[in-house]
């Protein structure tokens, strides 16, 4: 009766789902545990449990680019059914064990994929394969910005057209004692602005020679690169003493508390103003960088295991339909501090910033995606390296950095 | 020594360059300890708004137990909301049999390999040798498949299993330099006495072995706390020892971060290996001293 029931809920929430699930256990293995990432996890949970599935939770935090764990579990052979990962190899080498699974069936039946944006499309592709299933969308480089700060400084972020413009008004703030762009100098945060920075100057020409499947030589030595690490040095020396090896959370502090006018960093810094208990568009403002050509996409997505009996791989597929629906998807993303992965989710329930980044993804020609990806992991922190060595020498000239991006593409690509 | 009969007059001590030298060095060393734990320590007292302002050495406005609490009973990992109380049980339970059992396999090897004569024995030392400068990290995949194939992958028994293989060849190694100290009159006697290999360990040798049991028993109630790597790997669903459920609470990439309660879950982790060694200190001084480690 009870399971009669839950599937007729199911099928009706989903309208056009035909799979059915009787109580099934589902391992998912994930990294959240901050405050309001659990809270989003909760959302999925509810919405997932009503339905029938039990979900065992695995948390081990690994999102530092290694996934051993997560191997470690299948070669133990206990691998989970649902996991948190975006490194594009780790899809591979699932499919060379025979435990991939195409997404693009379930996600054609829910409807699913007809609302998603180009750039969640590319991050959840895989040699032709729909193989995770998005959850939440970040922006790798927002502007966000104090709005108190701004007035008593006497700017307005909102008038830049261009990072020339921008970069015009920071005496002025540093006149009215502000930092005028807090950063936190940590090797991934610099490597994050960096790519940031190239979407920002060079656009998705640019920016898909560098960090594309096959990263082309010549670009490294283009005017859009070269550009990117001018400001990389022109950021440098307008940061505060306080920038070296600071954490991003920090790092927000620094401009939520007065100290700084703005940031530019992943758009998760929301998390970091709403636990402040400040509002977007009331105390803090957020637009992209100043006189973008494209906005580098984060889209956290999440991989579900094949190879398994009907009955585990319908829970599964109907856990990737559940999560991806679009209220589950907007009330995810609400608490968690993200924006949906859909464009379908109504407005009213969006924030300032998340009605920004939406409008963002409307165009899906300034689109690009985060390079963990679409590159090869070498190269991408051989950027990282590079672009960090730069920021930490104020010595190294934009010369020197083309040069070692040079021979480590030798090294590393061929 | 109770009643000295004679006094001489003590010279004036007179403070020379070197003990200047070394309490400079020691005052030194101790405030490259304190001023973390300081900060560590006043920063689990203070609430996140304060900590917002950026000054980590001002002392809390208000002193509040409330990132302790919550590290101890709320805190996430995961869906799970239980604090680290999970983990310290989990811990607890690894520590126990782990201890229990590489430290009396290592003893009762110790003392074969010293007292006894046996085939192979210069060999089997030198393989003990060998692989106690094995990193773990190397033999983690056959390690994997082996407690797999035992049935164990993922289980507390792993853990417990793993701790003590991996101890064994260290543990055995200092067991058989502290025996091999005895005078081996004693053991002739004892030989003539009884005769009985476990007898003569167990009246004769165990009696001896208080120092350098407790010198083992820091050392690996130490590792094993602190162990993460092992935990994290061969650990399954619910038996995660406390070093993953603080990795899971301080270690964010997109997510907010509570540094109060992060420092506090931080206390809160290291203070059982703390407490051993306020407690068993001295006796590991002694057992050091003892000729234990020298070899």
């Amino acid at each position: 009766m009870k399971f009669a029931k839950c599937n007729l809920t199911a099928a009706l929430m989903l309208g056009v789902s035909t799979l059915a699930v009787q109580a099934e256990d589902l391992v998912v293995y994930q990294t959240w545990s901050s405050p309001a990432e659990v809270a989003a996890l909760n959302v999925l949970n509810d919405a997932v449990s009503a339905q029938g599935i039990n979900w065992i939770d695995i948390t081990i935090p690994h999102d530092t680019g290694s996934s051993v764990s997560l191997l470690n579990l299948v070669i133990g052979g206990n691998p989970p059914n649902i996991f948190s990962e975006n490194n594009t190899g780790v899809y591979r080498d699932l499919t060379g064990m025979g435990l991939g699974r195409d997404l693009t069936e379930a996600f054609t039946e829910s409807g699913a994929i007809e609302h998603f944006s180009a750039a969640v499309l590319n991050a959840i592709t895989i040699d032709g394969e729909i193989r995770k299933m998005p959850l939440g969308v970040h922006i790798d480089g927002m502007l966000y910005y104090n709005m108190e700060v701004a007035q008593a400084a006497g700017v307005d972020p909102t008038a830049w057209g261009s990072l020339d413009e921008m970069y015009a008004d920071f005496e002025k703030i540093s006149a009215a004692g502000y930092t005028p762009l807090a950063v936190g100098a940590q090797q991934w945060q610099i490597g994050y602005l960096t790519h940031a920075m190239m979407a920002t100057v060079g656009g998705p020409e640019v920016y898909n020679a560098l960090y594309g499947a096959e990263p082309d030589r010549d670009v490294l030595s283009s005017d859009a690169v070269r550009t990117v690490f001018e400001w990389l040095r022109k950021f440098q020396e307008a940061s505060d003493e306080g920038s070296v090896n600071r954490d991003w959370n920090m790092t927000t502090n620094e401009v939520i508390t007065g100290g700084a006018l703005m940031q530019i960093h992943g758009d998760w810094m929301k998390g970091e103003w709403r636990a402040a208990g400040r509002e977007a568009g009331v105390d803090f403002g957020c637009i992209p960088v100043p006189g973008y050509e494209a906005v580098a996409v984060t889209v956290d997505g999440w991989g579900a295991l094949g190879g398994q009996s009907p009955e585990v791989d319908a829970a599964e597929m109907l856990f990737a339909q559940i999560v991806t629906g679009a209220e589950v998807n907007a009330a995810f993303a609400s608490v968690k501090g993200a924006t949906p992965v859909r464009n379908d989710v109504p407005s009213g329930a969006l924030d300032a910033c998340s009605q920004r980044v939406i409008e963002l993804l409307g165009d899906n020609d300034r689109q690009v995606n985060n390079p963990s990806v679409t590159v090869d992991a070498d190269w991408s922190s051989a950027i990282w390296e590079v672009a960090f060595n730069f920021w930490s020498d104020p010595e190294m000239s934009v010369d020197d950095a083309v040069a070692n991006l040079e021979s480590q593409y030798d090294v590393i690509v061929y | 020594m109770t009643d000295a009969p004679v006094m001489y007059p003590r010279k004036p001590q007179r403070i020379k360059g070197r003990s200047i030298a070394i309490i400079v060095f020691l005052s030194m060393a101790a405030l490259f300890f304190c001023i973390p734990l300081y900060v560590l320590v006043v920063t689990s007292f203070k609430e996140m708004e304060q900590i917002r302002e950026g000054a980590i050495f001002s002392l809390p406005a208000r002193w509040t137990w409330e990132a302790w609490s919550y590290a101890w009973f709320d805190a996430c990992s995961g869906l799970t909301c239980e604090g680290l109380r999970q983990g310290f049980w989990n811990s607890v339970a690894i520590l126990g049999p782990s201890l229990v059992a590489s430290i009396a396999l290592s003893m009762v090897t110790g003392y074969a390999l010293a007292l006894w004569k046996m085939k192979w024995a210069g060999t089997f030392l030198f393989v003990l040798f060998l692989c106690a400068f094995v990193p773990f990290q190397i033999i983690m995949y056959p390690l994997i498949r082996l407690t797999v194939s035992l049935g164990i992958y993922g289980s507390m028994t792993a853990i417990v299993f793993v701790h003590t293989a991996l101890a064994l060849p260290v543990l055995t190694l200092i067991f058989r330099n502290f025996y091999k100290d005895i005078p081996e009159d004693i053991i002739k006697a004892a030989v003539m006495d009884s005769g009985s290999f476990w007898r003569i360990f167990i009246e004769i040798i165990l009696p001896m072995s208080g120092n350098i049991l407790i010198v083992v028993l820091i050392m690996q109630i130490t590792s094993i706390w602190n162990d993460y790597l092992i935990g994290v790997t061969f650990g399954g669903l619910g038996t995660k020892p406390m070093t993953v459920h603080l990795a899971n609470m301080v270690t964010v990439s997109t997510g907010t971060v509570s540094y109060n309660v992060n420092m506090a879950a931080a206390l809160l982790t290291a203070i059982p290996p703390l407490v051993i060694y306020f407690v068993l200190g001295k006796f590991f001084v002694q057992g050091i001293a003892a000729g234990a480690i020298k070899g």
